[in-house]
């Protein structure tokens, strides 16, 4: 037999392995799925007018929107250097040390369960009326919401992540109905003239802008997945950065676009109260003033199916995270295993499930408003926390270009994150002082501390959890923020004399 | 039988030849069995990340000796990650084969859909479900098991199918395996971490 090698001929591995990758669409659908259009249009920017009273929510997409475009160019240009490339906390370890990553991974758990679980309190009134028009049966929230946790925990523990396509053509869907949607709302206007009054900075220049901020912020969430697709991109360097400029373009557009519409068919003076009376409903009952019943229903279907598809993956990444803290045994080994035939998280999803029933039990048993007190109260909360995450994070890039001089020009490693940290920062100041307004509770409501004292306490838990990790579990403590691929560092030697490898085998 | 058969056969450890272990984990250890038996053989050696050819003599074996020639053929591409993404695409094919032409498994077309599914069913149900049965019972034993067990050990772990085929043994046994893997030769040892990590970061992105 003979065998000619050439070196110049075309390679086998790299064909191979490029089938298959991720280009930008790609990308940008998996990140918008997790965003869920309608969801934000319809569920938060609703409650948001209701509760804050302020016009200026269109606006704050925008700003916001733009601060988290100038903290991608940072974070993108990091993420090609971590491990782990997924979490907030990989980046604030190599950037800031390893008790700050902890802290940034205890608050990352506590803030996305928060929006998971925050989803349970819109699938009653998202699926009622949808239930109501098939069945004519008109069940309670949290029987509702119960069946969607089964939904949830059932499919997270099998696996089965809503397929590409399905998502793909339910998000397209969701986009249609929000675009037509507006433009009903915008040629239909209130008074008879289309208002510009919410797009003027005015709108955002008073007190209760840093409420606005944070719902704004809510709805983004998710744009920071785009970077775990960095090994799996058709162009590591061109595809994820585009993907996530882009995600964070399109949905900043959209919001802001719906935001406002809905204040030029109510009325800017009018919205708040309108948004008070229906809630969620408002959209639909202007839309259904435009369209007619059938637009009505069809948008209200795609609004159950979003919340679902929301709900299942954050489920999903909540699980991931609790998975990758197992995988480095920061959180106890158990968390990191998986089932063999799925290969899902098991224990991860499991107990990412188990805090869900927790809550809509206690929701259920205390008779607590679903929608306000769990869907609004808990993902504004979680939102205001990713929002943290983010702060620390562009602190960390900072941090991480200045220690380790990679090359990357002065944009990237220092000014685009530092104007981010700084507007940031700013961001959440606001937030904290008009947490009452955000809540829609009295300035001095127990609540409104709660709140946001929540991230420091868990902060600080997590800062005295790497301090034990240290001093007993110091293999664990070296491993912090590597998730999965800690364990490809835990057994490698030391390298140094005496380590050289040797064959294994009868030689 | 070689390491890759022996794990193939554990991941498919069904009457019907049916999975056990989720596809990418499948691929990952099938791969990393295939790397395996090449270190074990000699041929090649795992340090630092990369897996690097120190004897370029076929091997008998067919399949490690095509395994070796794209080693050899591509000496630009050195990662073992990339390694066990590339082995990965083809190695339940492949494995599958020798398997048949050892004459544990035959080959099975099957028409479903206008669409010709071929799949491996055992010929023998006890043979496919030896190596399982004889790795619990080599945790019994008083005296460590040789490397290609110990690898195949390390391998089981790192896909997460530990509980499955360690059911039935106690703690002692599972204590056992805890000290196996970190007494592993380095190179096979690198091998099962990588294995390990390259699983979770399957997982970690969640698209299949």
């Amino acid at each position: 037999m003979s065998r000619r090698v050439t070196t110049e001929r075309p390679s086998n591995v790299t064909d191979a392995l490029a089938r298959g990758r991720l280009g930008v669409p790609a990308v940008i659908f998996f990140v918008m799925s997790a965003a869920a259009p309608l969801t934000v249009v319809a569920g938060v920017v609703t409650t948001g007018y209701a509760i804050t009273g302020v016009t200026g929510l269109p606006l704050a997409f925008l700003v916001v929107g733009a601060v988290l475009a100038l903290f991608s160019v940072g974070y993108v240009a990091m993420a090609r250097r971590v491990e782990n490339a997924g979490a907030f906390y990989a980046y604030v370890t190599r950037g800031l040390g390893r008790p700050a990553g902890i802290s940034t991974a205890w608050m990352a758990m506590m803030a996305y369960n928060a929006l998971q679980v925050g989803l349970y309190g819109a699938i009653g009134a998202a699926a009622t009326p949808v239930l109501d028009r098939l069945f004519g049966v008109t069940p309670a929230w949290w029987l509702v919401a119960l069946v969607a946790w089964a939904l949830v925990a059932v499919l997270g523990l099998l696996r089965v992540d809503v397929n590409g396509m399905v998502l793909a053509v339910l998000l397209i869907a969701e986009i249609v109905v929000i675009l037509v949607f507006d433009l009903g709302q915008l040629s239909h206007p209130a008074g008879g003239s289309v208002s510009f009054t919410a797009l003027v900075p005015d709108s955002l220049l008073v007190p209760g802008a840093g409420a606005l901020l944070v719902i704004a912020a809510t709805g983004f969430v998710g744009f920071e997945s785009a970077v775990v697709f960095s090994e799996e991109s058709k162009d590591p360097k061109r595809t994820v950065p585009m993907a996530t400029y882009l995600s964070v373009a399109i949905i900043a557009g959209i919001y802001a676009l719906s935001s406002w519409a809905m204040t030029v068919a109510t009325g800017p003076d009018q919205v708040a109260e309108q948004a008070g009376e229906q809630s969620i409903d408002l959209i639909f009952n202007l839309a259904g003033a435009h369209f007619g019943d059938s637009a009505v229903a069809i948008g209200q279907a795609l609004f159950m199916t979003s919340v679902l598809a929301a709900m299942i993956s954050f489920h999903n990444t909540t699980a991931r995270y609790i998975f990758a803290l197992g995988r480095e045994r920061v959180l106890p080994a158990a968390f990191g295993r998986t089932s063999p035939r799925t290969g899902s998280p098991r224990v991860a999803s499991l107990a990412q499930s188990t805090l869900g029933l927790l809550v809509i039990l206690l929701y259920a048993a205390n008779g607590w408003d679903p929608v306000l007190q769990l869907f609004y109260y808990s993902g504004t909360g979680g939102g205001f926390g990713v929002l943290v995450l983010i702060a620390i994070t562009s602190v960390a890039v900072i941090a991480y270009f200045a220690r380790t001089r990679a090359e990357e020009s002065l944009w990237r490693r220092l000014i685009a994150p530092g104007l981010a940290a700084v507007a940031l920062i700013i961001i959440i100041i606001l937030a904290v002082d008009n947490f009452a307004i955000l809540l829609g509770v009295a300035p001095n409501s127990p609540l409104r501390w709660a709140i946001p004292a929540a991230y420091p306490v868990v902060a600080l838990v997590g800062l005295h959890w790497a301090l034990v990790l240290r001093g007993r579990r110091p293999d664990a403590y070296a491993r912090i923020g590597l998730g999965a691929e800690s364990a490809a560092l835990m057994d490698v030697p030391p390298p140094g004399p005496g380590s050289e490898p040797v064959p294994a085998g009868r030689r | 039988m070689l390491t890759a058969d022996e794990f193939y056969l554990i991941a498919h450890n069904d009457s019907r030849g049916k999975a056990k272990l989720h596809p990418s984990a499948t691929n990952i250890g099938l791969a990393a069995g295939l790397l395996g038996e090449l270190v074990i053989f000699g041929q090649v050696t795992i340090t630092a990340g990369n897996v690097v050819v120190v004897d370029r003599r076929p091997p008998a074996d067919a399949l490690a000796h095509t395994v070796l020639d794209q080693l050899i053929g591509e000496p630009q591409h050195q990662a073992v990650r990339t390694w066990l993404s590339f082995l990965g695409q083809s190695a339940v094919t492949s494995v599958a084969e020798r398997l048949a032409r050892a004459g544990v498994l035959r080959r099975h077309e099957g028409r479903r859909l206008l669409r010709t599914s071929v799949s491996y069913v055992p010929i023998d149900l006890n043979a496919v479900a030896w190596p399982a049965t004889r790795l619990r019972a080599l945790l019994d034993r008083p005296e460590p098991p040789n490397v290609p067990d110990a690898l195949l050990f390390g391998l089981v772990a790192a896909t997460g199918l530990t509980r499955e085929v360690l059911w039935s043994a106690g703690t002692r046994a599972h204590h056992r395996l805890s000290v196996l893997i970190p007494a592993l030769p380095p190179p096979l040892k690198e091998l099962v971490a990588h294995t390990e990590a390259a699983v979770g970061a399957a997982v970690l992105r969640g698209m299949p």
